[in-house]
């Protein structure tokens, strides 16, 4: 037991000390919050006030109106800066004219002079339907939706007038419902909504994915490692291989959560502060939207973290086998990708699954070793699994593990000591067979 | 400690299709330096391979401690394997205590332990360096620090000296020897002749797999011994080589122009070779019947071709 303790704490400190894990554990939750600051950032800059000439064809004085909105709109609050500057040209029956004589001043956004754009409206506005804009900034989504968005009620309004029909009315009768959801666990309002509530499952499953990927890869490199410089040799001379195969594995899972727990807690934070945070750097609140970090029951915090341990001792076990098998990076790519399969299977299988949580395909999955630790946080997470079926899918993946690790332990054995050749299935069979 | 250490008992070894050990036996007594001795390519790592469970036997059986699995045993054995290895990225003391723990011994005790060895190689300033700072001998001795922090019965080294400059290899020979005089049984592998001469009680030569000589050192010599001659002349030395070249009187010459070492012929001897040699007037300035030297009996036993090799590879300890 003490030697496998000296194993675990050289896995973890050597690891720890590392410039790599320093680095990706600071860069990914940079990362991710550029991930979340940035379009927010980039949209709030491009958004700047717009000098727009007005081109005003209509004989009713609905132009007017809408310069009076346009001029009205600004920027986030109502202390910010206008969204437009407007120059209205009356053309009752020029339009065409005035508008090519104000072509050569447009598009051209740092002149001072000139214009980003000319709006085109006329009396068929009302009745076709139709305005036209002309400017450089036609492919911009946003700045051709607000546009749209500021004159559309007005065209509304005089449709409605010309009906004889109340707008005030109108506008209550047609306001829409808003389904607010409301996440219910043993019969309390746990205060989530569906959205977090999915997300909260898809996290869950990406963790386990992208642990196993990272951390079982590295398992995997560090036995070939041991085997290219020899050091097995020494190793195998001290320890028993079921000592070095664990040690390395809890080792290397230890290394695994602390990184995990540093990026949840910054996550966390990040997401509790995230008001401060955007408001502190420029941004305004409106401009991305909000994302409220789901927060974790403590039964599904249980539930994730025995799953979690028990996914990667038994992936990082059958990583470990496939290290062991292997001389160079190389061959333990290629040799990985049976492993790999069942971690993407697994990962997958949360997408496909998470549509219908208590189906027949979930509860069938739910037994498959590899693929219980992906598929059973998930279905937790949704809604809450009966006692005996969670039971149920411990031991079914408890014994998968053991299945996993005694084949794992019987292939690592005699896959460290032998060098040469890349092992074939039929070498295989004979260490599980001999070992 | 009595009785024998290792016992391998006419263990075969081959590797696709080729024979590397050939029914080969040895007995290690307690205590004292055992060589195992052989050029290249002769099984000697194979051997110490087996004996240290890392290869199986094709046939035959091995024991250590009188234990048929020395993994077991591995806190009384300490292994220096031929080709080195250390995790290139962790630190000297952190990692011969690693070693340390994973043969058993408290943290605490690796380390103080490890301190020590490091002070008594004359590496300590090296101690918190990483092993990819090292040159290749410091990577040795740290490695040699690694199979003895445990204070193991049985130390087995595989061909300890080789790339190592006459400094360090005087180094690391004290350490063996005074190991053996701690009671401590050392089990080493060379091709450097030398060496085995200066240090083993008891040698097994072995070539192409087979054991060709066994015994004590002394034994060794005595069987092989008392026909041998070493002759240095002063002048005429093409009249020297002519009676040299008597097969009569001498079955082989080691000629190495003014010195010669002379196995002496069934139908010669060492009186009418002195005679000869006074007659053609050669200004004899030595003449001594001498017990033959491990290098000439490792010659003799394992064929002139065999031996080039480490011949051009020996290095002075």
């Amino acid at each position: 037991m003490r030697k496998i303790w000296a194993v675990i704490r050289r896995e973890f400190v050597e690891r720890v000390r590392t410039r790599a894990f320093l680095l990706s554990t600071i860069l990914f939750p940079l990362f991710m919050a550029a991930m979340v600051i940035l379009p927010g950032f980039l949209m709030s800059r491009s958004t700047g006030t717009q000098r727009l000439a007005f081109v005003d064809a209509t004989s009713d004085g609905m132009g007017q109106r809408m310069v009076d909105a346009l001029q009205a709109a600004r920027i986030g609050g109502s202390a910010a800066p206008p969204r437009y500057v407007v120059t209205r040209i009356a053309a009752l029956d020029r339009a065409t004219e005035v508008r090519d004589s104000l072509l050569p001043m447009t598009g051209r956004s740092r002149k001072l002079d000139g214009f980003e754009g000319i709006l085109v409206v006329s009396d068929s506005t009302v009745t076709k339907g139709k305005a036209e804009y002309f400017g450089a900034n036609v492919a911009s989504f946003n700045d051709m939706r607000e546009l749209e968005q500021t004159i559309r009620p007005i065209v509304i309004a005089r449709r409605l007038e010309g009906m004889g029909v109340d707008l005030a009315q109108v506008m209550k009768s047609v306001q829409g419902i808003d389904l607010v959801t409301n996440k219910v666990a043993d019969g309390k309002l746990t205060g989530e909504s569906g959205a977090a509530t999915f997300a909260l499952a898809y996290a869950m499953g990406f963790i386990l994915y992208f642990s196993l990927l990272i951390f079982g890869t590295q398992v995997m490199n560090s036995i070939v490692e041991e085997k290219n410089n020899r050091i097995v040799e020494i190793l195998v001379s001290s320890l028993t291989p079921f000592q070095m195969m664990l040690g390395k594995v809890v080792g290397v899972g230890l290394v695994a959560l602390l990184q995990i727990g540093i990026w949840a807690g910054a996550a966390t934070f990040f997401s509790a502060n995230q008001q401060k945070i955007l408001g502190g750097l420029g941004v305004a609140a409106s401009g991305p939207m909000p994302f409220t970090f789901p927060s974790m029951s403590p039964s599904l915090l249980i539930v994730f973290l025995i799953f979690f341990a028990l996914g990667f001792l038994l992936f990082a076990a059958a990583y470990a086998a496939v290290g062991a098998m292997s001389n160079t990076t190389q061959d333990a790519g290629q040799l990985q990708m049976p492993v790999m399969m069942f971690v993407l299977v697994g990962f997958f299988s949360v997408f496909a699954l998470i549509r219908d949580p208590n189906g027949t395909a979930a509860h069938v999955l739910s037994f498959v070793p590899m693929l219980t630790p992906f598929v059973i946080p998930m279905r937790y997470s949704i809604s809450p699994l009966p006692p005996l079926e969670l039971l149920t899918a411990i031991a079914v993946t408890v014994i998968g593990l053991l299945a996993i690790v005694w084949v794992a332990a019987r292939i690592y054995r005699v896959g460290i000591l032998s060098y040469g050749k890349k092992a074939s299935v039929r070498d295989m069979m004979r260490w599980i067979r001999t070992a | 400690m009595n009785g024998s250490v290792v016992k391998v008992e006419r263990v075969t070894k081959g590797f696709s299709g080729h024979t590397a050990v050939d029914q080969l036996s040895l007995d290690v007594p307690g205590g004292g330096i055992f060589g195992l001795l052989g050029p290249n390519g002769a099984g000697k790592s194979t051997t110490i391979r087996m004996i240290m469970n890392i290869n199986t036997p094709d046939e035959g059986r091995i024991s250590v401690f009188g234990s048929d699995s020395s993994r077991e045993l591995s806190s009384r054995i300490g292994y220096l394997p031929e080709e080195r290895g250390l995790y290139k990225k962790m630190k000297i003391l952190d990692q011969l205590t690693f070693f340390g723990e994973a043969k058993g011994i408290a943290r605490k005790t690796a380390r103080t332990k490890a301190a020590e060895w490091l002070g008594r190689l004359g590496i300590s300033d090296w101690a918190l360096k990483k092993v990819e700072d090292l040159s290749k001998g410091m990577q040795q001795k740290v490695q040699f620090i690694g199979a003895l922090l445990h204070e193991p019965d049985l130390v087995i080294l595989d061909e300890p000296f080789s790339g190592l400059d006459p400094v360090n290899s005087q180094v690391m020979k004290d350490v063996v020897v005074d190991l053996a005089r701690q009671g401590k049984t050392v089990l080493f592998s060379t091709h450097i002749m030398e060496q085995a001469e200066k240090m083993c009680d008891r040698i097994v030569i072995i070539s192409r797999g087979k054991k060709v000589v066994d015994g004590s050192l002394a034994e060794v010599k005595r069987e092989f011994g008392g026909r041998h001659v070493a002759l240095t002349f002063t002048r005429h030395a093409e009249r020297a080589a002519r009676v040299l070249a008597d097969r009569s009187l001498c079955a082989k010459v080691d000629d190495y122009g003014a010195t010669a070492e002379v196995e002496l012929a069934e139908t010669g001897d060492a009186d009418r070779l002195l005679r000869t040699l006074v007659q053609e007037d050669v200004g004899l300035a030595r003449f001594e019947v001498v017990e033959a030297s491990l290098q000439s009996i490792f010659i003799a036993k394992v064929g002139v071709d065999a031996a080039t090799a480490p011949a051009k590879e020996t290095v002075h300890a």
